[in-house]
């Protein structure tokens, strides 16, 4: 194995461009990967944030952010289907937002009750031991230059209510391009004009001695004219609106695979170049008398320590960079596992490539050995 | 009586297909005696080069045999033929083929580790062989740092890693100057006299005729009529 850590210390303008290529592959797929899972996390963040296990929205509805009023009764006949432990409403929509230096500004705004779980984010989640107003309204904290509040507490208003901003939280920046204001559902139907015992979604805990698909199809007996579906079916037809059914979301998708697709062709295309520059030296190495094996574990060795020192400079490199994206796109994501898979997808095209690129070598062409 | 330890019989192999068909070699009998140094020459394109391959395991015949220590080798599968190559026959190539990253001393050993993995000294072999050749001052340069003559002593040195009996050379002195051409002309002779080794040139080179058993000369694919060299 002293050859393959030889040729790349003797070719070590080539090692370098070879790990360089290989590196930007990485960095280019882990950032689109990030964009693409971060894109597809914030568009089902708050059904996810949530812990009930059954959504009832108005019939049609593709995202959580595009909900429709459903009536008071309809809570109420869910409320009394057997398996039905708790209810719970969430609702959403756009309002003006008019802030203490008297600019205005569109929000999204997410009224809740408090029961959704205490990752949703309300003013007065059930679980909080701190002591907050549930009337208040609260702030992403990468929404805080939209915000424009000095101070908190402070007096703004939406939709011409009086509203008070009294906390900041983190992890619901929106992916809206406007920002997002949270408060009760009481509230929020307030300032968004909705029934008081409306709901826009109403969210159904189901007993844990019951069967989820069975409450499902029971409700959807009872309630024909809106959708139910459970928590995961609404989080992925969200999901699913989002990534394929808008520009933007296409845009991201398409450039993740496109991203994808050049990385491994950059990576491929490295190593096989690289693999290459030494073919006749190994068709050489198998006139001698060289197995199939030896000749593929030089090449594979070389590539890999190729692969390897080009994703680690890549994942390097992608750090600092996701730290700075994220200052700019508060929704992307890079979650534990899309680094390794990226850098293992990466070894094993380097391992592909490079046993592609020797397999001339290993039928020994005599022309090629013999040729001066 | 031969004991076909090397040896074509009525050998003939083509290239290429339809009217761009050529036919290298056609009905070739040859039979080259343990311990000989035999000389193949030849125009260019009489097939000199593609007997070697014969010879060598990298190439099979369309017709005919070839016989490696005994064995008929046109039904080995390509594995069989690379095990017979690594334990039998060994090569010395016109443009040297050494490994360019490698010193001297590890494109040797590189040659022992091929033939027999196994063997702990690879190193200390390596180095006897290229103080054999002359080479001591030059165990740790790299083939970029040696010159043409020295270049083709640490090819031969490689080729008799792990002590193969058989030792094809394809113009092995066409690179090199007067001085170094004879040097390595005279290396291959010892091998012959000394260590037993079957020794096939491929050359023009006339001054091989001098250090030959037998001189073979191919034309059109075909051999000519044979001549005997000062060994014979």
């Amino acid at each position: 194995m002293k050859l393959a850590w030889q040729n790349i210390f003797h070719d070590r303008a080539r090692f370098l461009a070879t790990v360089l290529g290989v590196s930007f592959a990485v960095f280019l797929m882990v950032f689109q990967g990030s964009l693409l899972v971060g894109f597809l996390q914030a568009a089902s963040r708050f059904i996810n944030a949530s812990d009930f296990d059954i959504w009832i929205t108005a019939r049609g509805v593709q995202a959580f952010e595009f909900g429709a009023t459903l009536e008071a009764r309809e809570r109420e006949m869910a409320a009394g289907v057997p398996g039905v432990v708790e209810t719970g409403r969430a609702c959403m929509a756009f309002a003006v937002y008019r802030k203490p230096n008297g600019k205005q500004q569109v929000v999204a705004l997410v009224g809740a009750d408090s029961n959704l779980g205490k990752h949703f984010p309300v003013p007065d989640p059930a679980e909080t031991t701190e002591s907050r107003s549930p009337d208040s309204v609260v702030y992403d904290a990468s929404d805080r230059d939209l915000i424009e509040v000095a101070s908190l507490p402070a007096e703004v208003e939406i939709n011409g209510h009086r509203a008070n901003i009294e906390h900041e939280i983190e992890g619901f920046g929106g992916f809206l391009g406007v920002p997002s204001l949270f408060t009760s559902y009481r509230n929020a139907a307030r300032y968004l004009g909705v029934g008081p015992e409306d709901g826009m979604y109403v969210l159904l805990r189901v007993g844990k001695e019951y069967s989820v698909s069975d409450v499902q199809r029971n409700l959807r007996q009872r309630l024909p004219e809106v959708d139910v579906l459970t928590r995961e079916e609404f989080a992925h037809k969200s999901r699913m609106y989002w990534v394929i059914k808008t520009g933007a979301g296409s845009a991201i998708l398409t450039a993740a695979v496109l991203g994808f697709l050049i990385g491994l062709v950059v990576v491929s295309q490295t190593i096989y170049a690289n693999t290459m520059e030494n073919i006749e030296e190994y068709a050489t190495l198998k006139a001698l008398g060289a197995s199939r094996v030896f000749v593929a574990r030089i090449v594979l060795i070389q590539s890999l320590i190729c692969g390897a020192a080009g994703s680690i400079l890549g994942l390097l490199a992608v750090v600092p960079a996701m730290h700075y994206a994220r200052s700019l796109i508060p929704w992307i994501h890079t979650p534990w596992w899309l680094p390794l898979i990226m850098v293992v997808l990466s070894l094993l095209m380097c391992s592909l490539a490079s046993i592609a690129s020797v397999r001339s070598a290993l039928t020994v062409d005599p022309g090629r050995v013999f040729r001066a | 009586m031969h004991d076909h330890f090397l040896a074509v019989e009525d050998a003939g192999i083509s290239f290429g297909e339809g009217d761009a068909r050529v036919r290298a070699l056609r009905g070739v009998s040859a039979t080259f005696e343990r311990g000989t140094l035999s000389l193949v020459m030849g125009p260019s394109g009489s097939g000199k080069t593609t007997l070697l391959s014969l010879l060598g395991c990298l190439l099979s015949p369309d017709e005919g045999t070839v016989f490696v220590d005994g064995v008929a080798v046109n039904e080995l599968s390509g594995g069989e033929k690379t095990v017979l190559r690594r334990k039998k026959i060994s090569f010395v190539f016109q443009a040297f083929r050494l490994l360019h990253s490698l010193s001297a001393i590890d494109n040797v050993a590189l040659g022992l580790e091929i033939r027999d993995g196994k063997r702990a000294n690879q190193i200390v072999m390596a180095r006897e062989l290229l103080l054999q050749f002359g080479l001591g001052d030059k165990l740790n340069r790299e083939p970029s740092g040696l010159s043409p003559g020295e270049k083709q002593r640490v090819a031969i040195a490689r080729a008799l890693a792990g002590n193969p009996p058989i030792l094809l050379a394809d113009e092995p002195t066409a690179s090199l100057d007067a001085e170094a051409g004879r040097n390595i002309c005279q290396i291959l002779r010892t091998q012959v006299d000394q260590n037993g080794k079957t020794v096939v040139v491929v050359s023009h080179d006339p001054r091989w005729k001098e250090f030959a058993d037998r001189t073979i000369t191919l034309s059109h694919g075909q051999i000519k009529p044979q001549a005997q060299g000062q060994y014979a």
